[in-house]
């Protein structure tokens, strides 16, 4: 076996090997050690991906794809799917943001989670999540992404509902899972279509036998996108990511930075071939990534649970990639899906030290002033901050801008995109900066001065949560020097075998996509600090509109919920009660009075027995002898 | 051949079945009726010999002997019951047996 195969294997085995060993060894195993071997793992997962990656720089980068099978997986008469792990420069940047950001999260779950009821069940559903989203990313054909993908819904779910005791956690798990089965079955058909019209789901085989243009291709692309849609909370199915914030902080940052809602614009950038053979279809995941940014941006600024506004902006943020995915920038939609796993877990995690230190507390109206007590994480907050607003030199100004810059080449159409993502930009400074200043400016509040507690020491939480914390913030502060728009590129070379674009903005226009990005982001900020800080504008009365999501759950409330809850309570009402119910009770009486009239048959007298049995072989005897 | 026609040998049988048949079904006695019992296995044991005959076979009459044996050993159990319901003073009337019909 080849050093870079058995490094893929070992990445993608390793967080498995955690959840079994968790999982059988039960009490046995103390829960600070369940948290150690969950943390080991994926850090030895994440060597894996390093060792990877080092072996596959030695090489040409045409020769840098390497499939390998385990054994055939599933035999259907002439088709055949291998259990392959597909290892090339797409899965293995994947393989190292999920096991590299994974396993700064999980150890920070170290710390988060110490003292909680059933760690040893949160650090198994962890490495379960984290082995799910390896696998998507690994597999080398499309069946075995859609285990992943389903695996990854099921972690989702799990780790979403992990405190079962509560009501809404269990609902935002179920609503979580539904939406995504809804992908999953758009995925499936997709699946189906391409068997039928290719014979085969390995990625090559696919996209060289895929029908361009035409009715099918445009299905096969549409399904596809269906499943992305879910899986990155994107209109119209995205209303389970904000409610999946039940869950423990860390679940979310793992949810929104390293695994699940990156897996749609790893699917578009994988399978990019058939949409660029559906370029309709393209635009559609384009046009659908611009609203989705406009609008949960906009929902962001009336949010007020610190999870929640994180969460829209996340949503806001995939908006990005998916315009970048979806327009044929995909270097740059890997790349800001990249910087944003190290924003957005920093956002998450140093949301979680707060919420930690306020022994559990959300809601922003009740923080404020934290900045004194809390230095350190309001430091970490503001380079996650800058970050995702795109300030320079931070991360999210390299790859956001060259998102904007790459909409710029695509027409008229990409102009709207264009607009749309400004629009995006400014929204993003105001409801970030927002959240700055209401939790760390102006005085303490009332419900902080009783609450905060801080850990003894120098420290403003748990080791474990500070210095991955510290790390994030570093990786958030220089991540985006990966790569500045045509000057430097070093990812879009790696990337250029498996997805070349097929949009390059000239320098020119990557100069006015970062103007204009980055005033219209100072902008915001400059409003939000003007709003909430300086208070020099009075603080507006939020919109109903805003405060109830766009009405999305309302509409789907009423579009689905309640017709299958007429039609289910007119059914047991027309039907069941008196077709089925009524018809089990008569035929019941019926019985009982048979069984009755039947048994005073039997009533131990031997002769009338005996007539019994003559009489009946006399009947059979007449019988037969009339009918010979 | 010799002697009756097969006929009235069947029309025997078929009395001798009957007879026994309403023996079983009128009497109470639990020794009639095993008595009965034995009449009708003779009636079906002169069918089979009859036709044995008929045919110039001995399956019949091997089968007879078969009747007899069992026909035996199964007087012997029913007496062997009777006759000790009869010591314990048991009422020996089978309508008033009934307590196992269950």
């Amino acid at each position: 076996m080849r050093t870079i195969d058995a490094a893929a294997w070992v990445c993608l085995l390793a967080p498995l090997a955690a959840t079994t060993t968790i999982a059988l060894l039960g009490n046995r195993l103390s829960r600070r050690h369940a948290g150690y071997l969950s943390t080991g793992t994926t850090m030895i997962s994440f060597a894996g991906a390093i060792a990877a990656f080092a072996a596959m720089l030695g090489e040409s980068p045409a020769a840098r794809a390497h499939a390998t099978t385990s054994w055939t997986w599933l035999s259907a008469a002439q088709y055949h799917f291998g259990f392959t792990l597909l290892t090339d420069q797409l899965s293995v940047m994947m393989m190292l943001i999920v096991s590299g950001v994974g396993s700064l999260i999980v150890a920070y779950s170290v710390g988060y989670m110490d003292g909680e009821d059933e760690e040893r069940r949160f650090f198994a559903y962890m490495s379960l999540f984290v082995f799910s989203m390896l696998l998507l990313v690994q597999s080398g054909n499309l069946l075995l992404l859609l285990a992943g993908w389903g695996m990854v819904g099921l972690s989702s779910y799990l780790l979403i509902g992990f405190y079962q005791e509560r009501p809404e956690a269990i609902a935002a798990a179920k609503k979580a899972f539904v939406i995504n089965a809804f992908g999953d079955a758009t995925f499936v058909l997709a699946l189906f279509l391409l068997i039928q019209h290719t014979g085969r789901l390995d990625f090559a085989g696919v996209f060289a036998h895929s029908p361009h243009g035409g009715t099918v291709a445009n299905l096969i692309a549409l399904g596809l996108l269906g499943g992305a849609l879910a899986k990155s909370a994107q209109i119209p199915l995205h209303t389970w990511l904000p409610d999946a914030m039940e869950g423990p902080t860390p679940v979310s940052a793992l949810i929104h930075a390293a695994t699940m809602v990156t897996a749609g614009v790893y699917l578009i950038v994988r399978t990019h071939p058939l949409f660029e053979f559906a370029p309709k279809v393209a635009d559609l995941a384009a046009g659908l990534g611009a609203a989705t940014l406009v609008m949960a941006g906009l929902i962001a600024l009336v949010q007020t649970d610190i999870k929640r506004v994180i969460a829209y902006s996340t949503m806001s943020q995939i908006g990005y990639m998916f315009v970048g995915a979806a327009a044929g920038a995909y270097p740059n939609g890997m790349f800001h899906l990249m910087t944003h796993a190290f924003f957005k877990a920093l956002l998450f995690l140093a949301a979680g030290i707060i919420i930690h230190a306020l022994t559990g507390e959300q809601d922003i109206r009740r923080m404020g002033g934290l900045g004194k007590a809390m230095p350190h994480t309001r430091r970490a907050f503001l380079v996650g901050s800058l970050a995702l607003v795109g300030i320079p030199p931070f991360a999210g100004f390299f790859s956001k801008d060259s998102i904007i810059a790459a909409t710029l080449d695509r027409g008229a159409f990409g102009y709207c995109l264009f607009a749309a993502c400004l629009a995006g930009a400014f929204l993003t400074g105001l409801y970030t900066f927002r959240l700055y200043f209401v939790v760390f400016g102006g005085e303490q509040s009332e419900f902080a001065k009783e609450h905060l507690h801080k850990p003894q020491g120098k420290l403003e939480g748990p080791l474990s949560m500070v210095w991955t914390v510290t790390a994030l913030t570093g990786l958030s502060a220089v991540g985006g020097f990966l790569q500045f728009g045509r000057v430097w590129h070093p990812l879009t070379t790696w990337l250029d075998p498996v997805a070349q674009p097929f949009v390059d903005a000239s320098n020119a226009k990557e100069a006015i996509a970062s103007i204009c990005a980055v005033v219209l982001g100072a902008a915001g900020i400059y409003l939000a600090h003007a709003v909430y800080a300086a208070k020099t504008i009075k603080v507006p009365k939020p919109v109903t509109l805003l405060e109830k999501k766009f009405y999305w759950d309302e509409l789907y409330d009423a579009l689905l919920y309640k017709p299958a809850e007429l039609i289910s309570q007119g059914l047991g009402r027309l039907v069941e009660q008196p077709l089925i119910a009524g018809s089990i009770g008569e035929l019941t009486r019926g019985f009982r009075l048979g069984a009755g009239g039947l048994g005073r048959a039997q009533n131990g007298l031997v002769r009338s027995y005996a007539l019994a049995v003559a009489s009946g072989v006399a009947i059979l005897a007449v019988v037969f002898l009339s009918t010979r | 051949m010799h002697g009756p026609n097969i006929g009235w040998y069947i029309v025997l049988a078929g009395m001798l079945f009957v007879i026994g048949a309403i023996g079983v079904l009128v009497r109470r006695s639990p020794l009639i009726i095993l008595l009965s019992v034995e009449i009708m296995l003779n009636g079906a044991n002169l069918a089979l010999i009859a036709f044995a005959r008929h045919y110039g076979h001995e399956d019949g009459q091997v089968f007879a002997i078969a009747v007899m044996a069992i026909a035996a050993s199964e007087v012997v159990v029913g007496l062997g019951l009777i006759v000790a319901m009869g010591r314990r003073n048991v009422e020996l009337d089978v309508d008033k047996l009934r307590t196992l019909r269950g």
